[in-house]
């Protein structure tokens, strides 16, 4: 780890300045620093928490739970900001002596956790100032949120990991909330059955949205065009087409933009349970599904044959064709897969919160899915995690606005795309997508 | 296995890459396809694995007709292929890359990976054919000698009788080549045949039953070892008598040109490749670095030419320490043959014209001002593509359209053209055919006796001891030793190359009175 040589242990070396093992020195030394860096900034910010703490013990932080789903009871955690500054400081003065303790073999990234999550609490206590804070909506919220980011970093990794990029995702999203939104409203007209209407409403979303991913891999493996210019031209098609329909029809005709709801689902006998009963087991199908398909997921890439052949595909195609891999096949695959996941993201904005179509309604959420798909390391669990992150953020951001706190509400409203600038610049360190995304693959 | 190619032809828009090509392998016969670049080996070999279709002929297997559509079908009929350049996913093990494509399944839907198994399978093959592998290893870190076994293994993991292996020397060691060597006579003892695509004589010479040499797409003719000898295979791949050795006078060494200090590089990844390596090249000399691709002297020429800014030590051309600028450098009058000609030693889509100003195009006569002299320039292009023999029917076709020969005559028009100090040829005639390597050779002897230094990196042997002045080792980024080619031997200089130091070399050192390095223990 050090730089010193045990003396007379290589005597050859030693006089010799030029034959030093700069192979090895250096590569150590850089980690070192490296390490060393990260260790002052954990302890400067612990001392800076600590600096804050000073000032903040007069003013409350009270976090209210709801004990169960219905009725009225509910318990509080009352303390005070200068106190989850204080924490916050110890986590981050802890962190930090580890890393300066340890030095390079440190393995810091799964303690960046410890370090962030006092901090998010205290800041969200220091912007609460003194305001009691309903947590357990707030985490429910971030559930919710999270929902459709991660449906869509599903859909990302998919494509991804076989070697197609997908930045459409936004593009099929919103045609599949514009789909589902006039299937929707058309058939609970005909049927009056809001689980039928649902079903094929979302069906169709789902339908009409994996064309879409269809088209994307037809443009992109048959013609060769470049996939982010392919996929612009969807987002900006999708934005052109569901924008006249919003306006042409839906605006002129409000039958056919009134959906049926998905409303929370109340998960029998476990979301009984106390406080977290009500925070996550009675969220909408949704939840459950993204949750479900997550675990899927992550056993067909890492565990099974077809995914074996998907990360090769992604990785080194050439070498997937060589031993007799239908490369082309499996990217159209993946891309269906993909365009049916999207559509189904994109039925939750109307369906689970709006309860109609509106012009752009996806806001970028699938450029943030795409960010989410990198922080987690296109590795399914991990793009859920940072689904997480982005909808506390959201979560968060919304109850502030409605508390009424003093920070202006497009500043808060910004949090969740800042996050994502900090995130895809690297903060968190570099990570390795599939090696040939984006390249076009040719067949013999 | 016996295979039998019949009648074929193979057409591409505006060639023939293999015309009415017949061969036949016998079972458990190691069969070598000798031909320069261009000549239709890998075209055929594409076409018996089911990468190409064939325009005519036919294939016939143990006698049967068959035809294959993709590289499964051969993969099927028992034909194994290794690639010249690897077919391996660098993030898997190498337990995935083997089994990718015929993967052990098991689970309630026939789809879960049954890793355990493939590995079992591993192991017995490469303890059966001394081809030894750590199963759990990522391909990415294992060296090129233990990637390409994994590439072999993946065939014998597929019941492959009939190995096909591309170039497989092109990526090893001396002492590599004899493992794989080795391993071929393994095979062939099993019963394996094995089709054994080269361009190097001696290699033909040494491992094969019998040897067919193809020509522009044509088979020339097959002889066995015993009937052939280097120079009548060497005049059946080229048609013509070629003088094997670089005629040169000996060097007349003047002052020192460049002067290499300790100097340490990162690659791209921030790995450290060139490690405090210390090197002087003299003022008519050619001084020529022999190393095994990816010891470092890709970042030492970037370095020496200022395209990649070094981490520590100094670079000194003519005494003066050089700024890390590729024009700074260019303008301190040293010329550079890049390692890749299309992507670093031209503008493929840009005229043979404006690729040979490329480096000047700036200056008095071909600029005025911001303006450029169209006519000076076509004077120059028309003058240098007829100096230097560029076969092209005009100055102002597009390098792309070019031979690689062509293409590289460009390069060297360009950077011989104009006086220097220094001239840093790396891989001078990678992909080249005989003809144009005697005369880039040729130029750069020349070049030497105008009075330049001359420092040539390049992985292929026999360029190096052809060239060489001074003959440098380069190992893990170091220069490990400095020999004289008339004094050294293929066997020391490839011990060299793999890390390891001959005894006696010492001896033979002090008797050519050679400028010594100081390496470290060992």
């Amino acid at each position: 780890m050090t730089t010193t040589a045990a003396p007379g242990g290589e005597g050859v070396s030693a006089t010799t300045t030029s034959a030093r093992p700069h192979h090895e020195g250096l590569a150590a030394r850089r980690a070192l620093r490296n390490a060393r860096i990260r260790g002052a900034v954990f302890l400067a910010i612990g001392v800076y928490a600590f600096y804050l703490a000073s000032s903040a013990f007069s003013t409350p932080a009270s976090f209210l739970f709801r004990f169960f789903n219905t009725g009225q009871e509910r318990f509080e955690i009352a303390t005070s900001v200068g106190l989850l500054w204080l924490v916050s400081g110890l986590a981050s003065a802890l962190v930090g002596g580890l890393q300066l303790w340890r030095g390079a073999a440190f393995r810091w990234r799964p303690w960046l956790f410890v370090v962030i999550a006092p901090i998010v609490v205290a800041v969200f206590g220091a912007l609460l100032d003194g305001t009691t804070a309903n947590f357990t909506n707030v985490l429910r919220g971030s559930l919710e949120l999270a929902t459709p980011l991660t449906l869509g970093a599903m859909a990302g990794i998919l494509s991804e990991r076989s070697g197609m990029l997908n930045i459409a995702l936004n593009g099929k999203m919103l045609v599949g909330a514009c789909v589902s939104v006039i299937v929707g409203s058309v058939v609970l007209r005909f049927t009056g059955n809001v689980i039928v209407s649902t079903t094929i409403a979302i069906a169709a979303a789902m339908a009409v949205s994996g064309v879409l991913g269809l088209l994307l891999a037809w443009l992109g493996i048959r013609y060769k065009v470049d996939q982010i210019i392919a996929g612009t031209v969807i987002n900006i098609g999708a934005l052109g087409i569901t924008n006249f329909l919003f306006l042409r029809v839906l605006g002129r005709n409000p039958e056919f933009n009134t959906p049926p709801t998905v409303a929370a689902m109340q998960l029998p006998i476990l979301s009984d349970l106390p406080v977290v009963g009500p925070i996550l087991f009675s969220l909408r199908p949704y939840v459950y599904i993204a949750l479900v398909m997550m675990v899927v997921l992550t056993y067909f890439i890492y565990r099974t044959r077809w995914g074996l052949r998907l990360r090769a595909s992604g990785e080194k195609p050439a070498a997937a064709g060589t031993v007799g891999i239908n490369v082309i096949r499996i990217r159209y695959q993946a891309l269906l897969l993909a365009g049916l996941i999207c559509g189904l993201a994109g039925s939750y904005l109307p369906l689970a919160t709006a309860g109609s179509f509106q012009m752009d309604m996806v806001a970028g959420k699938g450029f943030i899915a795409l960010a989410a798909m990198i922080f987690g390391a296109w590795h399914p669990i991990g793009a859920f995690g940072a689904a997480l992150v982005f909808g506390f953020a959201d979560s968060a951001q919304a109850l502030l606005s409605v508390l009424g706190v003093a920070v202006p509400p497009q500043l808060l409203n910004s949090v969740p795309y800042v996050i994502t600038i900090v995130v895809v610049a690297g903060v968190v360190g570099r990570v390795r997508g599939p090696a040939s995304a984006g390249q076009p693959y040719e067949q013999g | 296995m016996r295979l039998e190619l019949r009648g074929i032809t193979k057409r591409f828009p505006g060639v023939i890459a293999n015309r009415d090509i017949n061969l036949v392998v016998e079972p458990g016969e190691i069969h070598a396809l000798l031909g320069e670049n261009g000549a239709g080996k890998t075209t055929l070999m594409n076409v018996l694995f089911g990468l190409y279709k064939p325009d005519e002929g036919e294939i016939l297997i143990d006698g049967k007709s068959v035809s294959f559509h993709d590289p499964g079908d051969a993969i099927a009929a028992g034909i194994g292929m290794v690639h010249q350049h690897f077919m391996l996913v660098p993030v898997f093990t190498v337990t995935e890359n083997v089994m990718l494509g015929v993967e052990s399944v098991r689970g309630p839907l026939g789809q879960q990976l049954d890793r355990p198994a493939a590995r079992r399978r591993i192991i017995e093959i490469s303890e059966a054919h001394n081809l030894r592998v750590d199963p759990d290893a990522r391909v990415e870190d294992l060296p090129v000698g233990v990637r390409q076994r994994v590439e072999i293994i993946k065939t014998l993991y597929r019941r492959s009788d009939l190995l096909v292996l591309d170039e497989p020397t092109s990526v090893l060691t001396p002492q590599e080549d004899e493992e794989l060597f080795e391993i071929m006579r393994s095979l062939k003892a099993s019963g394996t045949s094995i089709v054994f695509i080269t361009h190097k004589l001696n290699e033909a010479m040494g491992i094969a039953d019998r040897i067919t040499v193809l020509r522009a797409g044509r088979v020339i003719g097959t002889t066995t070892p015993e009937e052939a000898s280097l120079e009548k295979l060497a005049e059946m791949m080229v048609g013509r008598r070629v003088s094997l050795v670089v005629e040169k006078k000996p060097a007349k060494p003047g002052a020192t040109v460049l002067e290499v200090d300790d100097l340490v590089v990162r690659d791209d990844r921030g790995h450290v490749t060139v490690d405090g390596l210390d090197l002087q090249v003299r003022a008519g000399e050619i001084v020529a670095i022999a190393g095994v691709q990816g010891n470092g002297q890709t970042e030492l020429v970037e370095a020496i030419t200022g395209l990649r800014q070094p981490v520590g030590g100094t670079i000194r051309i003519q005494g003066k320490p050089v700024r890390h600028a590729p024009r700074a450098v260019l303008e301190a009058g040293v010329a550079h043959v890049p390692e890749d000609r299309l992507e670093d030693g031209c503008v493929p889509a840009f005229t043979i014209a404006e690729n040979l100003v490329l480096n000047t195009y700036y200056r008095k006569p071909f600029a005025n001002g911001p303006q450029l002299d169209r006519d000076a320039i076509e004077r120059e292009a028309t003058r240098l593509v007829q100096d230097f023999d560029i076969r092209t029917p005009s100055a102002f076709n597009p390098v792309s359209n070019l031979s690689g020969g062509n293409q590289q005559k460009v390069i060297v028009a360009r950077e011989f053209s104009r006086p220097v100090h220094l001239l840093v040829a790396a891989q001078p005639t990678r992909g080249l055919d005989v003809g144009s390597i005697e005369y880039i050779h040729r130029r750069i002897v020349g070049k030497r006796d105008e009075g330049a230094a001359v420092l040539v990196v390049s992985t292929e042997l026999d360029e190096v001891f052809a060239l060489a002045d001074r003959l440098a080792v380069m190992y893990q980024g170091k220069i490990v030793d400095v020999l004289d080619p008339a004094q050294a031997t293929t066997q020391q200089v490839g011990l060299l190359m793999g890390g390891s130091r001959p005894v006696g070399i010492v001896e033979a050192e002090a008797a050519g009175g050679l400028t010594h390095v100081v390496t470290s223990g060992g």
